[in-house]
């Protein structure tokens, strides 16, 4: 039974793997496609004072436009349209901005911007406008059209729409089909986050249940046994660690981990220029997030480890320190050799909980799971689908590591089996 | 300064001066453990000591290779000397020199969980002494086959039984050449039919001259091997001598009644031949250092035990509450340490 579900389980991330594998090449053509709101500038030849483009994609190659909105994008040499200078018109009506602006955004559903689209604009036919500037005295200005890299009055613009284009059914197979790659990349960003967050996050938890547990006695008990100023000065340093160790599990174990990677990921460029250092630093994503992950599950599996480290009987200590071993050899030949097996169930088990947990860095931009199917939802309209397959993903890789896990500790528990077995013959 | 090339002592028998304990006190917190022993052991000199639980015995044990910090007092062995209750770099190193001059073994053995029986002997003289692996596997293998345990050098902890673990302990401390031996109750944990082959192997380190000191009450090994036998109490060395006197002639009242109190009922004729299950009434309980009053006058004909009220004068802490019973170890006649003894007789 156990042994059936756990190949099932590796089949499954065979089959994932191998997929998210061969899927890389044609990822980047997905992503491609999958900015939700596309855009177009159009370059001017040096000189041409106004330069003009549309969005949609005047091509025409996308034809199945379900956007709301129309962009066009003004490139004044640099410089936003001024309503005091220049009047833009579209189809003869003129469109009245307050500020300067380079993109004005032509809404169906915002007839006073457009007092002539004041029904759905991209119901199925044909369309065409003309955008047009003018002066303040009404003089027309140049318009340049990238279409045929000419100059002139007007710049005409059609499109073939073939109708509103929706997500189609709650649950669309044809959407998960489409943007399964694309998710499947976003898999192992999770896998590599996860991966370098647990290892990360053990370091810190080593180096804090050391800090933790480096406490000895309090300053009074040792003010009372030696009576010793340069004592007390040494132990004020040698508390140092302890301090440290506690002010970390203490405040990562009480702010929210969405918190601490917003934070980090804002914060951190905010510092750097605060030291004058280059303000044009900007933190990786990818890396801000692995630093609040490690960092946050680093300061509870300090608590995991301490546990385990006074799990081990005092008696090894002892022993160890009888036979002339150093304090630091007697932790790393005795003591942390026998509670490494005893906190790995516990690792095992924050490994699971932080698979899940990355899923908040999609907040910062890394392109994880979530992240990639949120926009494969917003480009593909059908938000539900492309987050089901996220979770089947998420379901999977929780499977797979936790077949593993369970593997790891049965095999430890035979392991110990066996030794008896082999004791008592 | 003489610290490191000290001029040894000798006895009136030309043996050398292994250990000199002077005004050994200590505190756990506000609780008095021990209070001012001084100890004298030359080489070769086997000492056990005796006691009540919460007399310290352990606890005396354990600062001579500072696992318990002593509160104040000195401490020498094999030529390094330690003023207790200082502090810094030169302390550190010379508890260092103390802890590899002795051999440290535990009632609950502590063998590595996680290595096998040769890497725990091994463990000490690679890490600690710098020694080659090969060289030091060899000798390991040596001190294994020692105790007895050829056949099972490459066996985990977990394999072996109490008895076998307890001789890798001992040949663990053995590895480090120690000049002394310290026994904190070897033989308490493991189930009676165990204990002679730990005995024996502690007979046999005896024989070859090691100098010890055991905390036990194998009252038949301690007959045996034993060139002094010290009782302890509340904190106290009460008594010490030769086996003979302590156990045939105890002067201190406290003594003889921990004696009484250990001798099972089983065995009234061995008692008698020690001459201390006379006694029937309880003996009041004199305070501070050995009184040394004779008071086997107020024996009683009647091999009764008393039933067991703490140790005369000894508060009973937080330490001792645990195992606040005196463990009941029968004194049996048979000679000890001849192999094979039938079970049930190897303990003595």
């Amino acid at each position: 039974m156990h042994r059936r579900a756990g190949f099932a389980s590796i089949g499954l991330f065979a089959a994932l793997l191998a997929l998210v594998l061969t899927a890389l090449a044609p990822v980047a053509l997905a992503s491609g496609e999958a900015s939700p709101s596309p855009s177009a500038s159009f370059q001017a030849p040096q000189g041409t004072p106004v330069v003009l483009g549309v969005i949609p994609d005047p091509s025409g190659a996308r034809t199945k436009w379900s956007g709301d909105q129309i962009n066009i994008n003004l490139n004044l040499n640099g410089a936003d349209l001024d309503p005091a200078a220049s009047i833009l018109t579209v189809d003869g009506e003129e469109i009245v901005l307050s500020t300067p602006a380079s993109m004005i955004e032509l809404s169906p559903g915002n007839p006073t911007l457009l007092m002539k689209w004041n029904e759905p604009v991209f119901a199925e036919g044909d369309f065409m406008f003309d955008v047009a500037l003018f002066d303040t005295n009404g003089q027309p200005l140049q318009v340049y059209d990238e279409r045929d890299g000419k100059t002139a009055d007007t710049y005409s613009w059609e499109f073939k729409s073939e109708g509103e284009a929706t997500g189609g059914s709650l649950i669309n197979t044809e959407v998960m089909r489409k943007w399964f790659w694309y998710i499947a990349a976003g898999a192992i960003v999770t896998v590599e986050l996860t991966v370098i967050s647990i290892v990360l996050a053990c370091i810190f938890a080593l180096l804090g249940s050391l800090g933790r547990l480096s406490k000895k006695m309090t300053f009074k008990q040792a003010w009372d046994r030696y009576q010793s100023k340069e004592y007390m000065f040494r132990m004020v340093l040698g508390r140092i660690p302890y301090w440290v160790a506690t002010f970390y599990t203490s405040l990562f174990r009480g702010t929210p981990l969405l918190l601490q990677i917003i934070v980090i990921y804002q914060g951190v460029p905010e510092f750097i220029k605060a030291f004058g250092l280059p303000d044009t630093y900007n933190p990786p994503a990818f890396w801000s997030g692995v630093a609040a992950l490690s960092l946050n599950y680093g300061a509870y599996l300090t608590e995991v480890f301490r546990a385990g480290i006074q799990a081990v009987p005092k008696g090894q200590n002892e022993a160890a320190w009888a036979i002339g071993l150093s304090g630091w050899q007697t932790q790393r030949r005795v003591v942390l050799p026998q509670a490494f097996k005893i906190v790995i169930p516990a690792v095992g088990n924050d490994f699971i909980a932080l698979i899940k947990d990355t899923s908040l860095v999609s907040v910062i931009t890394v392109e994880e799971l979530l992240r990639r199917a949120q926009l494969a939802g917003a480009s593909s309209l059908n938000n539900f689908s492309t987050l089901l397959v996220a979770a089947a993903f998420y379901w999977a890789l929780t499977i797979f590591f936790s077949f593993w896990q369970a593997k790891l500790e049965t095999r430890m528990a035979r392991d110990k089996a066996r030794e008896k077995e082999k004791g008592k013959k | 300064m003489a610290k490191s090339t000290p001029t040894p002592v000798y006895d009136d028998q030309g043996r050398e001066l292994i250990v000199k304990v002077e005004n050994l006190q200590k505190y756990f917190g506000r609780n008095h453990v021990l209070k001012g022993i001084d100890l004298e052991v030359f080489k070769g000199e086997v000492v056990v000591l005796i006691g009540p639980s919460g007399s310290g015995k352990s606890t005396f044990l354990r600062c001579l290779n500072f696992l318990e910090d002593p509160t104040t007092g000195e401490i020498g062995i094999g030529g390094v000397h330690v003023t207790c209750g200082s502090h810094g770099g030169t302390f550190k190193k010379d508890v260092h020199q103390i802890r590899m001059k002795c051999g440290m073994v535990f009632q609950e053995f502590n063998l590595f969980p996680h290595m096998d029986a040769t890497e725990n002997v091994t463990e000490g003289p690679i890490l600690v002494k710098g020694e080659k692996k090969a060289a030091a596997i060899e000798k390991a293998h040596e001190l294994l086959r020692k105790v007895g345990l050829g056949e099972r050098m490459d066996f985990f902890p977990s394999q072996l039984s109490g008895g076998q673990k307890q001789r890798v302990a001992i040949a663990r401390a053995m590895a480090m050449d120690p000049v002394l031996m310290l026994f904190d109750e070897p033989t308490s944990a493991l189930d009676p039919e165990l204990i002679g082959e730990v005995l024996k192997v502690m007979k046999d380190l005896a024989s070859q001259g090691m100098t010890m000191i055991v905390v036990s009450h194998e009252m038949g090994f301690s007959r045996d091997v034993a060139d002094r036998v010290v009782y302890m109490d509340d904190g106290y060395f009460i008594e010490q001598g030769p086996p003979s006197e302590v156990f045939f002639h105890p002067k201190d009242d406290r003594t003889k009644r921990f004696l009484r109190h250990i001798l099972p009922e089983k065995e009234p004729e061995h008692a008698k031949e020690l001459g201390i299950l006379e006694v029937d009434q309880e003996l009041p309980a004199p305070d501070g250092p050995p009184a040394g009053s004779d008071a086997s006058d107020d024996l009683a004909p009647d091999g009764r035990r008393v039933p067991l009220q703490g140790p005369a004068g000894a508060a009973l802490n937080e330490d001792n509450l645990a195992d606040t019973a005196i463990p009941e170890v029968p004194l049996s006649n048979g000679p000890m340490g001849e192999t094979p003894l039938p079970p049930g007789d190897e303990r003595l």
